[in-house]
């Protein structure tokens, strides 16, 4: 026989090792067992009651302290609770949940802005009920010098992708914040809202069309606030150029265009803003942004639907050139009960770089030159605790084309794609909407489509700070 | 050169009249009360900017860009924390590019790290509502926290701008000997709303019933956060059966019909208090504001 320790016993114990392992053990032994751990719980019971006397007696005094005689609800006590483990250092998580239903009269699956190409996510949205993106974001300071933050995007199609990954400084001082990794474009206004916080399920026609849901890069951005009393932000990014504005993703940058050193991209804008009195605010913003396309050839789609035959265009550079304003008002600036949003955005699109026509066949190669615009207007009122309304109407413009020695071969549509939104959400509290939205799309010639979605987006966790 | 020292020296003389206001520090608060301290112990030495108004809900701001505008400049930051201001301030702080006022700085100052919290949830769970897990964050309604938060505030201004170091230490003593009487005073006149049994509408002004030792029956919002529903706004009049309130008491910002429909139904009064400095009238710096509040349930009780 063996005389157990109350150690071994308590180590035994915390790696829930069964007893039964000790079975050839007689029942005398056991006995012995229970005797000692029942010796060892009541030690550490009265071990408990005293730290929970001591505990009593520092929140009695410190409610004395207070002198307080007021309600005391049961779910609240007078004593700070504080965290002293390691896990008070964990970043701050929150997570988005998003789905739709959608109804569409025309097939989703076949939609196109006639004209435009498509740029980032082609669809519309899908007929009936489909998850959207869950988003889980993560952040936290890294050290006194720097904070990092990441946004995971969780597709319904089982995907996933790194949205935004970045850090950036916060003790530069001067009005100086350096950002880099990973990131939305701080072109325009929308560019760089996530989409649980778009006013309408879907993002602008122009966004769309030039710029995908967001554009974002991999690269390093440099904002400088003004030490002036009004709002002056000028900013500037170089990135690697992984996606090319107003192109499909499907055709998106190879490899090869990638490999090579120095910028793909670059970008720039200046804000201002103010209040005017204390109902109302506003920002206004205009923007830069450039990419190239190098030796390798892209898809040109809207102008294979015209010729009945394949098109790229190479050695490109498109440049987007922006403008946008942000208004919002509410009566005495108080939020919760009233509040209108205006937001408008204009944005126009260059290419210039060699296009071939008919890849396969005649393979007509000539410079080309092409703008095209749009804009679109926006607002959301709310006007009452939990109810928001809103209008949206979106156009493009198919602008410029100079074919070269392809303007014979290639004839742009003359058509002027156009939307009108319509919205309604429900939000019980910041943390959850539901939204039905309907939308007359007439982005394809000679098709209107009518568009209803109802939508829940709910943010779990972390309260995350929304910019203006 | 006579003629130049002539022209000169009131030019001197003016710029240095005119360069200390020049020179005083710029002081963002998120909440006037803040700026209504400021001006107690630092005078004419600072200059103060606040990101809301007594009519506004401090949960429910957006990050402007004047805000990010003022915090650029910003030398001392003040805000009430326990994350009433979680929506917009992370937002401003990391737009600003302002080294000096963020978290763990000296023109860092987080008021609730340094004053006793009330009302510290003990299960956290949304579905209780827009809860503060680190407790109630609207601590300016207790004017003993005032004192708290004065001392500190007093000692980072030394530290940030240390030539000013006499003209703090000495309008600190000055606003704490002041505020100790003025308490004194306030929980002598105050003494008839000791047990008075309310009914609020958001814990925005709970420091100040729990001070006077009034008791809260009932609040408005089913839950913090969360509007009064015509449900609850019933329950409350069932309520008023068996326990009794003697008024209902909204601060400044909040929608005051659900409180007159309440008052219509129960017959006790609308007692409504400033949710903070320029809330009233009568509020126009933080001794007033208490005054303001404590006159006003005083009357209340007698009608």
């Amino acid at each position: 026989m063996f005389k157990l320790k109350p150690m071994t016993v308590a180590i035994a114990l915390a790696f829930s090792l069964p007893i039964g392992v000790q079975a050839q053990n007689t029942a005398a032994d056991i006995d012995d067992i229970r005797k000692q751990v029942q010796e060892i719980k009541d030690a550490y019971e009265n071990r408990i009651q005293g730290l929970e006397k001591r505990l009593k007696d520092a929140e009695d005094s410190a409610t004395a302290a207070q002198s307080s005689s007021s309600k005391t609800d049961a779910q609240t006590q007078n004593v700070p609770m504080r965290q002293s483990t390691q896990n008070a250092f964990n970043p701050a998580i929150s997570l988005i949940l998003d789905a739709t239903y959608g109804k569409f009269q025309q097939d989703p699956t076949k939609y196109a802005i006639t004209g435009f190409q498509p740029s980032g996510a082609t669809s519309p949205g899908d007929r009936s009920f489909s998850l959207g993106e869950s988003e889980l974001f993560i952040t936290s300071n890294a050290d006194q010098v720097f904070m990092g933050a990441l946004n995971l995007s969780l597709h319904g199609d089982d995907t996933v992708s790194v949205e935004e990954a970045y850090f950036q400084t916060i003790a530069l001082g001067h009005g100086l914040v350096v950002k880099g990794g990973r990131f939305f474009s701080g072109i325009g206004y929308q560019n760089s809202v996530h989409a649980h916080a778009w006013d309408f399920v879907d993002p602008s026609l122009v966004q769309r069309s030039f710029l995908g849901d967001n554009y974002g890069d991999d690269g390093l951005q440099l904002t400088w606030v003004a030490p002036l009393p009004v709002f002056v932000e000028v900013g500037g990014a170089l990135g690697r150029g992984r996606n090319l504005v107003g192109t499909s993703s499907a055709g998106g940058l190879t490899a090869n265009d990638l490999n090579k050193n120095g910028a793909g991209s670059g970008s720039a804008f200046l804000h201002v803003g103010d209040d005017v009195g204390v109902s109302n605010s506003y920002r206004a913003g205009i923007s830069y942004l450039q990419t190239a396309t190098g030796p390798n050839a892209f898809p040109l789609a809207d102008f294979d639907t015209v010729t009945g035959v394949t098109n790229t265009f190479s050695s490109s550079k498109v440049r987007l050139y922006g403008a946008d304003f942000v208004w919002k008002w509410s009566p005495e600036g108080n939020y919760q009960y009233q509040n209108f949003k205006f937001v408008a955005e204009w944005f126009q699109i260059h290419r210039e770089g060699d296009l071939t026509f008919d890849t396969t066949g005649a393979a007509v190669t000539g410079p080309f030159t092409q703008h095209q615009s749009g804009w679109y207007m926006q607002g959301a009122y709310q006007f009452h605790p939990y109810w928001r309304v809103g209008l949206r109407y979106d156009q493009l413009q198919k602008g410029s084309f100079d074919g070269g020695i392809n303007s014979a071969n290639i004839t742009p549509v003359d058509y002027t794609p156009q939307r009108y939104s319509a919205m309604i959400d429900w939000n019980p509290s910041e943390f959850s909407r539901i939204r039905v939205q309907y939308n007359e799309d007439k982005s394809q010639q000679n098709l209107t489509d009518h568009q209803i979605f109802l939508q829940y987006i709910f943010s779990l966790g972390t309260h995350g700070a929304h910019k203006f | 050169m006579k003629r130049l020292f002539k022209w000169l020296l009131p030019i001197l003389l003016a710029t240095a009249m005119v360069s200390p206001a020049m020179a005083a520090l710029s002081i963002f608060v998120c909440e006037p009360e803040w700026g209504g301290l400021v001006n107690e112990i630092a005078g004419s030495r600072a200059t103060v900017f606040s990101a809301t108004t007594a009519m506004q809900n401090p949960h429910m701001v957006q990050a402007r860009p004047s805000l990010v505008a003022h915090a650029r400049v910003a030398d001392l930051l003040i805000y009430s924390g326990a994350e009433l201001e979680v929506g917009y301030l992370p937002v401003i702080l990391q737009q600003s590019g302002n080294d000096k006022i963020q978290v763990g700085k000296t023109g860092n100052l987080d008021a609730s790290k340094y004053v006793p919290l009330i009302e510290v949830p003990a299960i956290l769970d949304r579905s209780l509502g827009d809860v503060h897990a680190m407790g109630n964050p609207h601590i300016h309604y207790d004017p003993r926290n005032m004192i708290l938060v004065g001392e500190e505030l007093k000692k980072r201004l030394i530290e940030i701008d240390p030539s000013g170091a006499a003209e703090y230490e000495s309008r600190y003593k000055v606003f704490s000997d002041h505020m100790h009487a003025a308490i004194k005073r306030w929980e002598q006149e105050a003494a008839p709303l000791r047990g008075v049994a309310v009914i609020e509408n958001h814990k925005e002004v709970s420091y100040l019933f729990n001070w006077l030792g009034m008791t809260v029956l009932g609040s408005l919002e089913p839950k913090p956060g969360v509007e009064p529903s015509a449900a609850h706004l019933y329950e409350l009049v069932q309520n008023q059966k068996a326990h009794p309130a003697k008024m209902i008491v909204p601060a400044s910002n909040r929608d005051p019909k659900p409180s007159q429909w309440l008052s219509d139904q129960i017959k006790i009064p609308v007692v409504p208090v400033p949710l903070t400095i320029g809330g009233s009238p009568g509020a126009k710096d933080l001794f007033s504001l208490y005054d303001d509040a404590i006159r006003s349930l005083l009357a209340g009780l007698k009608s």
